[in-house]
């Protein structure tokens, strides 16, 4: 197909706002899919996607349409994630698009992440469509909605389409809108190959299935490409579209987007953001590729049967291979044994991955209370980055700590001005900045400690103001702050794993909280259990699990032995998820329990 | 190859509100008759093994087995020793209830060879006794002890329960007392378990039950622990005590991994590696019975792995504990090989501890022998 009749587009849109209806209304209109092949929300393959309503890995699917001036035209949709976690997901989306719909919800407004996305497609120079959804509401009011986009975004909203998903008005306005405003790839079909991956998966038959946006020449199966990053090369047996279930065809052309397998056994030779050439006839210059990602959140994985380490860090290598955020390394805890230090992009992301693990790869695991990474200045000079609290230099050694903070953006409605304003205060914001959006929205700007919101801060947000702010935050560096570990002892040893770096005016408060929550968590054993939290050597709260009611089979009556020896296998059946640390058994939400202290 | 024989009596004159044991109050004079009859066939179709095997401990229990007659008792122990032999200095005891206790009927189980009497007394509080539906008073326990003795009995065995409702800490003091006075050499002390389809989970779960707080019950518990041994009573199992040479030898087989075969309804035996049991319906017992047909209803080889974990819990309930080399020349496996992390882990926790070649739960560790047991077990 020639390039003029390829549209690559994507959609942004706020969690709630219809992006997932709209994908799947635009399948059925076009019919990529027929009504007995639709399933509810096709994108969100993930079944974990499914089941918190959200989209987490980019997906992608092919449609045709034919276009009012009679001609056809094939139309990439490669879907976003709409959390502020997966912005990287989106940047990858973005850059393999040349066109993106804008979707708001008409009753709503826009939302801080719906403002992030945009920019990040306005950087791409990419073409946005403004779409109004939920037309049908009767408290849409897209007139409000329109002007709200021209004053905070500044986008043009006179050609804005108005739309239900729900019911179906202003399918085919959109379609039509992708055909004439977004611009077709431009491409050189004779040029030597440039693909850009933009997303990958393993195939236990084929190997890795490589997800690619041919930008030069074309890719064919039989043909030699090469890898740039690692330089390896590989023959395509395959090569396919996304319709939405994988399709084979002859080849891929410029602009196009699709898959291909190459026999690849080893993930790591398929890295998202490499470019893709012909093995032949390589060119010399990679495409742009993507921003480097760091993980902003840590925190340590650990298997409950320490047999499990091997087939863990094969699932994280796995999950790596379309994941390029997630990092990990082996790491040792004197309380857990070994594990690995894995770091995400946000508290949802490392939620996803370990829900990905224990589902996926039916592992049990033990996840450690997440942190950032803390730069510590120390008295000999010597800066030091740390991303596990136990590793943290004593206080003598320590000159100052540094933590990262965040620019939060948060928008809400007026009347929650007070409490969003009350809440940051307390999560140690500094206020930068308050604007209205219209005569009852307002954006409210903060900096905030990073740890801050990976505590509680999105989910106080949230219950503070009944569910209407929405928050996105970025990076905007390190500031000095006065810092602490909160240790935990058990039984009088310092479990590792438990420890925490929290601002030292709020050490009393946490960690006497925190040892009230572990006495709940930790069942009573054979002996009484003391649990300390202490700062250094000092003591600062103390709490007692009791030692256990008395345990035994009275009677062996009669010689049942049997019968004695099945409920026995029952205890041991219950007592199976927990970790032995010294002599206590710690089950595994103790190791969270800072997360869940209000 | 020595044999422990236990019998089951599936009868009581009226069923206690806390007992789950495969036993029920009978109006019915024939079933008596036709029970003993059905077990005659039963221990006739057991000639093979009870001829291979010389008898060192026979144990009748139940429900209430002196609620029987003498005659009925008579024509089952008669039947016994038609077919297997049994030592002269074997033990044979016969479970009884103070209400059932005639000087009369006792004359006749010692006529019979009966020499170890185990009697169900539980509580020496009027109070407590009625609150757990038993039949009789504290003066008939003491009465019946009395008659005992005057009958021959050397060898008397009480059971005592503490946790009951309406049971305090000085009640409970005052029943060790009485007990200790009866100068009897075995005692066994069990905690009252609410078991789930007793009239006591309904008055549990509709709060019409009041038992003894945890504190309170923890403090009865060691108040046994610590008041037998002082009075010259090893604490030789979890739950029991006893006088030099008074312990139940049959009970021991159980713990020691010995072959034992069980007769009537509900009766679990263990031969020849195999364990099976007999159906707990009576009727059917009879019925199964009246057409030649063996009762069993169940029955499991454990493998290798769940023997040994068997053996272990078994052996650790009592206070010699496990022998090592006695585990080994059974199994030919090193304990300490095959639980080195089992050990490590309880021994760590106060629970285990190990001397001369044996390993045995310490005062904690049978506090909480089921989580020691449990540890044991297979994965």
């Amino acid at each position: 197909m020639n390039t003029v009749n390829i549209r690559n587009f994507s959609i942004i849109a706020h969690i709630d706002h219809g992006k997932s209806t709209l994908a799947d209304r635009l399948l059925e209109y076009t019919g990529t899919l027929t009504a007995r092949e639709m399933e509810d929300q096709v994108l969100d393959q993930m079944e974990l996607e499914r089941e918190r309503g959200i989209t987490i890995k980019a997906q992608s699917v092919q449609l045709n349409y034919k276009a009012r001036d009679g001609q056809t035209y094939m139309l990439n949709l490669i879907d976003t994630p709409g959390h502020v976690d997966f912005t990287y997901e989106v940047s990858r989306s973005l850059a393999a698009c040349e066109g993106a719909l804008l979707v708001v919800d008409a009753a709503q407004g826009i939302e801080a992440q719906t403002m992030a996305n945009v920019y990040l497609a306005l950087e791409h120079d990419l073409e946005i469509i403004p779409v109004i959804n939920k037309i049908d509401l009767p408290s849409a009011d897209p007139e409000r909605v329109k002007q709200e986009i021209e004053d905070v975004i500044g986008l043009d909203t006179s050609d804005a389409v108005l739309a239900s998903a729900k019911t179906g008005i202003g399918i085919e306005e959109i379609l039509e809108a992708i055909v004439r405003k977004i611009p077709s790839p431009k491409g050189d079909n004779d040029a030597p190959l440039r693909a850009l991956i933009f997303d990958s998966h393993f195939d236990s038959y084929k190997g890795v299935i490589v997800y690619v946006r041919v930008v030069d020449g074309c890719i064919k199966p039989g043909m030699k490409i090469k890898m740039m990053a690692t330089e390896k090369i590989f023959e395509v047996n395959e090569v396919g579209v996304f319709r939405p279930y994988l399709v084979g065809v002859d080849e891929l052309g410029p602009g196009q987007v699709g898959f291909f397998a190459a026999s690849i056994k080893n993930v790591k030779d398929s890295r998202v953001g490499d470019t893709v050439t012909d093995g032949e006839r390589p060119v010399r210059e990679p495409l742009p590729g993507y921003r480097k990602v760091t993980p902003m959140v840590f925190c340590g994985l650990y298997p409950v049967e320490s047999s499990d380490y091997d087939n863990l860090r094969d699932a994280l290598e796995k999950l790596q291979l379309n994941d390029a955020a997630l990092i990990f390394e082996p790491e040792t805890s004197v309380a857990l044994g070994f594990g690995f230090r894995c770091g995400f992009l946000g508290l949802l992301h490392m939620d996803v991955i370990q829900e990905r693990l224990e589902r996926e790869y039916n592992l049990a695991l033990i996840t450690t209370a997440p942190n950032v990474i803390y730069m510590v200045y120390k008295t000999d000079g010597e800066v030091c980055r740390i991303d596990n609290p136990s590793n943290l230099p004593t206080p003598q050694e320590i000159d100052h700590i540094d933590e990262p903070y965040v620019k939060a953006t948060v928008i809400v409605p007026n009347d929650y001005v007070g409490s969003v304003m009350e809440l940051s205060q307390e999560k140690r914001g500094e206020f930068k900045d308050m604007k209205y959006l219209d005569t009852s929205r307002v954006m409210l700007t903060y900096h905030l400690p990073l740890s801050e919101i990976i505590y509680d801060y999105f989910d106080r947000l949230k219950s503070s103001t009944r569910g209407y702010a929405s928050l996105d935050y970025e990076l905007i560096g390190y500031q000095a702050s006065n810092l602490v570990k909160l240790d935990i002892l058990l039984n009088g040893t310092p479990v590792d794993a438990l420890s925490v770096i929290v601002h030292s005016e709020r050490a009393q408060y946490r960690g006497r909280l925190l040892a009230e929550k572990l006495r709940g968590i930790i069942p009573r054993q054979m002996f009484e259990i003391p649990i300390q939290a202490a700062i250094g050597n000092k003591v600062i709260a103390r709490e007692t699990v009791r030692a256990m009611r008395k345990d035994v089979l009275a009677k062996c009556y009669g010689g049942d032995i049997t019968r004695k020896r099945k409920l026995l296998e029952k205890q041991k059946e219950g007592k199976k998820r927990m970790k032995q640390v010294g002599n206590v058994e710690v089950p595994q939400e103790a190791f969270m329990a800072i997360l869940k202290m209000d | 190859m020595k044999l422990g024989v236990y019998i089951h009596i599936p009868f009581c004159r009226r069923k206690c509100l806390y007992c789950d044991f495969p036993s029920s109050a009978e109006d019915d004079p024939f079933i008596y008759e036709s029970y003993i009859t059905a077990l005659c066939r039963e221990i006739a179709g057991r000639g093979g093994i009870l001829s291979d095997c010389t008898v060192d401990s026979v144990y009748i229990g139940g429900g209430t087995p002196t609620i029987l007659s003498g005659e009925q008792l008579t024509t089952l122990v008669n039947c016994l020793k038609h077919y297997c032999h049994i030592e002269r200095d074997a033990e044979f005891t016969v479970e009884a209830n103070p209400d059932t206790v005639s000087s009369d009927k006792l004359a006749v189980l010692r006529f019979l060879g009966v020499n170890r009497l185990s009697i169900g007394v539980q509580s020496f509080d009027d109070g407590v006794l009625k609150a757990a539906g038993r039949v009789h008073s504290a003066a008939a326990a003491v009465e019946a002890v009395t008659v005992a003795k005057s009958c021959g009995f050397d060898h008397i065995s009480i059971d005592l329960m503490y946790g009951l409702p309406m049971q305090s800490q000085d009640s409970f003091q005052a029943d060790l007392i009485a007990a200790a006075k009866l100068s009897i050499g075995h005692i066994s002390v069990y905690g009252l378990k609410v078991e789930a389809g007793t009239p006591f989970a309904a008055m549990l779960a509709s709060e019409n039950l009041v038992l003894p707080v945890e504190d309170e019950e923890d403090a009865m518990y060691q108040m046994a622990t610590t008041f037998f041994p002082e009075q010259g009573y090893r604490r030789y199992e979890i739950s029991n005590y006893a006088c030099p040479g008074c312990e139940c030898r049959h009970n021991l087989k159980y713990w020691r991994y010995q072959p034992y075969l069980g007769l009537g309804a509900a009766a679990h035996s263990f031969w020849q590696g195999e364990r099976f049991s007999n159906t707990s319906d009576y009727r059917e017992y009879i019925r199964l019975l009246e057409q030649r047909k063996l009762p069993v209803v169940q029955r499991e080889v454990p493998d290798a792995m769940t023997a040994m974990a068997e053996y272990a819990f078994l052996a650790l309930r009592t206070a010699e504990g496990l022998d090592y080399g006695a585990f080994k020349e059974r199994f030919g496996v090193d304990f300490t090989a095959r639980y080195g992390a089992v050990i490590a882990e309880m021994t760590a926790k106060g629970a285990l501890a190990t001397e001369n070649g044996r390993i045995y739960l310490t005062a904690t560790g049978m506090k909480y022998g089921n989580l020691v047991f449990a540890a044991f077990l297979p994965d």
